[in-house]
């Protein structure tokens, strides 16, 4: 996979550019345009609505969402995948049907969701967890699947029973690919989050989004831009380090078992 | 998981689930008040197909999606052959991107709405916007990754710097740029569907949201599972597409999902 491994992070200045923009968008000052409100009046939106307390009750419904729906995928995502990975009559009957739900585009499953549930409280996290759980599930089961024939030998070497094998020899090998899929699966599920609450206006910070857009707030919506950027930041990030902390104990190269 | 056989097991699979789904739906057994059987799905689905209702819908979506792929093909491929060629853009211009590479496009919606109103501007702006990103990551890397090992290369044969463009680098990096116009065709079609429920009421995601408010199940379902196979189609011609186009990468490329 061509990944930008060469870079590592670029150089902290490279973010003067930016705040050149923001700092002209400030000194011009659009006036006349209610649609461009500069960035103080932004950060003025957006205090208002930490006042009102509507921001952080809003955050904590998105992230509470997320972070459910990231660990549930993971662990059903992970055990199919290993399961299903491990059987070759499996794949080849469930290989069509997991095609189309993995080629299904994700933000359809939310009417569908919305359709048979209804709205209730339960209503994000299922959609959520039905559109992340895919990307690692098919991840884990491909690099399962592709488990070198010499790993299987060494299992019969060593006489491994099927549990020791399991833990051993095919857990481990399947980790970076899996790690893989939770990379997908992490902006996707963030994105679908935000999707389901502003279809569905159930609390969180996309239906926040969308109210104070259709109230043309347009300084709480870029200030609310802004907060979603910094999540959507924070949380690649520290997904980044994660896997790069659980990965520095695998060999190189390990992480590239991709696709199906 | 793609064989070139006939996959037998599979098909069955498919059809036991359906019929599965069909008689779980006809005996009652299932508790959802509002999940039609795959029988009345095709029914709806005939129907609009039969009304034109389809046909108007997908076209729309799909020239979204071409105008889109295109425009985020072409600025995203851009960027990304700048910074991988430039070392100066990357120390000084790469970290405003990564800044900016992770916010959730679908944040922009509200943002394109309060400037575009309902249209195809707005859908336009957060497909692009989505798009760009993996054009670029996967150009630059492309690009830079060769620029260290060819170098030495046109350097022995003295060529210019649009010689080594042209026949150096684009040629090595022409696998990457292709699994970043596929990974960015598939960001399209995603964010034209996200962006037709929210932002621009017309195609393909439109007609699954007002199937819904209008509680048309079957309708809703015809047009969810239609939006699925197309997905899949036109992935499909795209991996065709880049096999024939590099024969030596197409099946590398093609695992790189």
């Amino acid at each position: 996979m061509f990944r930008r491994a060469s870079f590592g992070l670029p150089p902290l200045r490279g973010l003067l550019p930016l705040l050149f923009l923001l700092v002209l968008w400030q000194a011009i000052d659009p006036k006349g345009s209610p649609y461009f409100p500069p960035p103080s009046a932004w950060w003025t939106g957006l205090a208002a609505l930490a006042r009102s307390g509507r921001l952080a009750s809003a955050l904590s419904a998105t992230l509470t969402t997320f972070f459910l729906a990231i660990a549930l995928a993971c662990v059903i995502g992970g055990l199919a995948g290993l399961l299903i990975g491990r059987s070759r009559g499996a794949r080849r009957a469930l290989g069509p049907l997991l095609e189309f739900c993995r080629g299904l585009p994700p933000p359809v499953m939310v009417p569908v969701g919305v359709l048979l549930l209804g709205y209730v409280e339960g209503l994000k996290l299922v959609i959520v967890v039905l559109v992340a759980v895919w990307p690692i599930l098919l991840n884990t089961a491909s690099s399962t699947a592709a488990l070198s024939d010499l790993l299987g030998e060494v299992s019969q070497t060593f006489r491994l029973g099927r549990f020791a094998t399991l833990r051993k020899i095919v857990v481990p090998s399947a980790v970076p690919a899996f790690l893989v899929g939770v990379r997908g699966a992490v902006p996707l599920a963030i994105i679908i989050t935000l999707l389901v609450e502003m279809l569905t206006s159930l609390p969180g910070i996309g239906s926040l989004i969308v109210i104070s857009q259709r109230q043309f707030h347009s300084a709480e919506v870029y200030g609310l831009l802004v907060v979603v950027g910094l999540v959507g930041f924070v949380i690649n990030g520290a997904f980044v380090m994660i896997e790069g902390m659980l990965l520095s104990r695998w060999p190189p190269r390990a992480g590239y078992v991709q696709g199906t | 998981m793609r064989a070139d056989r006939i996959n037998i097991p599979g098909i069955v699979t498919l059809l036991l689930v359906a019929a599965a789904w069909e008689a779980s739906v006809r005996t009652g057994l299932v508790t959802f008040e509002y999940l039609p059987a795959p029988s009345a799905i095709a029914v709806a689905f005939a129907g609009i197909v039969r009304s034109g209702e389809l046909l108007t819908n997908t076209a729309h979506t799909l020239r979204s999606v071409l105008i889109g792929w295109v425009l985020a093909g072409l600025i995203g491929g851009a960027l990304g052959l700048i910074f991988g060629l430039s070392r100066f853009a990357r120390r000084w211009f790469l970290a405003s991107l990564e800044v900016l590479r992770p916010l959730p496009a679908i944040a922009f919606l509200p943002v394109a709405l309060l400037l575009f109103s309902f249209s195809l501007t707005t859908e336009l702006v957060v497909m692009i916007y989505a798009s760009i990103w993996p054009m670029f990551i996967n150009t630059m890397g492309g690009v830079s990754d060769v620029a260290s090992r060819l170098h030495d290369v046109s350097l022995t044969l003295k060529l210019t710097r649009m010689q080594t463009l042209w026949k150096v680098l684009l040629p090595a990096a022409a696998p990457a740029i292709v699994v970043g116009a596929r990974l960015c065709l598939g960001t399209t079609l995603v964010m034209a569907i996200i962006a037709e429920m929210i932002g621009n009421p017309h195609g393909l995601g439109y007609a699954v949201v007002s199937a819904l408010m209008s509680i048309q199940p079957e309708q809703m379902f015809a047009y969810v599972l239609f939006i699925g196979v197309l997905a899949i189609a036109l992935n499909y011609c795209l991996i065709v597409a880049t096999r024939r186009l590099l024969p030596a990468y197409g099946r590398e490329a093609a695992n790189h999902v």
